[in-house]
């Protein structure tokens, strides 16, 4: 080491530091070093350290709510509604669908039947003839509005497959809590069980929890 | 002409088959899977026209059936309407990689899918004309 070092500008280093990086004392340099390297690790180290053992306690406390209380009511029950909303627009679109199926053979019909008068009809003016266009009027507005009731119940697939993605996003959460349980248990040197597939009810969500004594 | 409509939701299926049938296709030769594994064993043992499929279903999803029509060599020519919410770019480009003769983004019409069903059939009838 032949040039003296000197601290860079904005960055003063403490003079220990830098008696240390002139010294012609290899040895001691390569000591002091590793003394100040240690000493940096120790302090990540048990900073770490602390870290783990307040995630640790955060989870063996959440376990053991889950134990106690089960998953909390409010997250079954947002599932089970979402399931109900899906099932009831599911139904809703179906009874609008029915009825389309209902009405547009009638709707056809009156058209036929009208298009029949108005070929036996003697004269324009004639009261049946006024009427039998007047149906086919009617009857041709009713097969559109029947095809565009058709499209929109479209609404019900949209906003069901959103309905899908939220429930499905509350049973990754539970697993996910599950998992974080079970991953504790394996820390604190409990046998940690086979690996965790997906939970479906809360019969399989107790029983999970009771392998570790929850 | 028989066609397999392929969607998890059974309203949506019911429309597609009302849409065809307006369309004038023979409602009793319009059949229905609800995810692309049960489509894909309908295909292989009946003979199909057409399949309009969605993307986002249970088990298998459109794109893997289109993957698995587009390669198997009894299906591989198979025309394949895909009628889905999926909008984003790389969903459609990966559709039209896999080999898609139609994309239709819902909510649709009657109208945008008689065109895209004609476009189909013009392109088929094109390339069965010089072949």
């Amino acid at each position: 080491m032949n040039a003296a070092v000197t601290a860079p500008a904005g960055e003063a280093l403490p003079p220990e530091v830098i008696d240390l990086l002139n010294s012609k004392d290899g040895a001691a340099f390569e000591q002091a070093l590793d003394t100040m390297v240690r000493q940096r690790e120790q302090h990540l180290f048990r900073a770490l350290g602390v870290l783990a053992r307040d995630l640790h306690g955060a989870v063996t406390r959440l376990g053991a709510d889950l134990a106690n209380e089960g998953m909390p009511d409010s997250m079954i029950n947002a599932r089970k509604h979402l399931g109900e909303v899906l099932e009831m627009s599911a139904q809703a679109a179906h009874r609008s669908l029915d009825f389309v199926d209902r009405i547009r053979p009638e709707a056809e019909a009156l058209s036929q039947n009208a298009t029949a008068v108005l070929d036996f009809s003697r004269s324009e003016t004639d009261p049946a003839a006024v009427l039998a266009r007047q149906a086919q009027v009617f009857a041709s507005a009713c097969s559109e509005g029947l095809n565009d009731m058709v499209l929109v119940q479209s609404w019900q697939d949209l906003a069901g497959q959103r309905v899908k993605k939220v429930v499905s996003f509350i049973e990754s959460v539970e697993s996910s809590l599950l998992e974080l349980v079970r991953l504790t248990g394996a820390l604190a040197g409990r046998e940690a069980p086979v690996e965790v597939a997906k939970v479906h009810s809360q019969d399989e969500v107790d029983r999970l929890l009771s392998e570790f004594g929850f | 002409m028989k066609i397999l409509v392929v969607d998890d939701f059974s309203t949506m299926r019911r429309i597609v088959r009302n849409l065809l049938v307006e369309l004038g296709f023979s409602n009793p030769l319009i059949q229905e899977a609800d995810d692309g594994n049960n489509a894909l064993a309908m295909l292989k043992a009946n003979a199909f026209d057409m399949v309009v499929t969605d993307w986002n279903m249970p088990n298998m999803t459109g794109i893997e059936l289109l993957q698995a029509i587009r390669a198997e060599p009894k299906l591989k020519g198979m025309p394949v309407l895909m009628v889905t919410a999926e909008n984003n770019r790389e969903q459609i480009i990966a559709a039209a990689q896999a080999g898609v003769n139609g994309y239709i983004v819902k909510p649709f019409t009657a109208v945008t899918l008689k065109e895209k069903l004609d476009k189909i059939f013009e392109r088929l009838a094109a390339k069965g004309a010089s072949a």
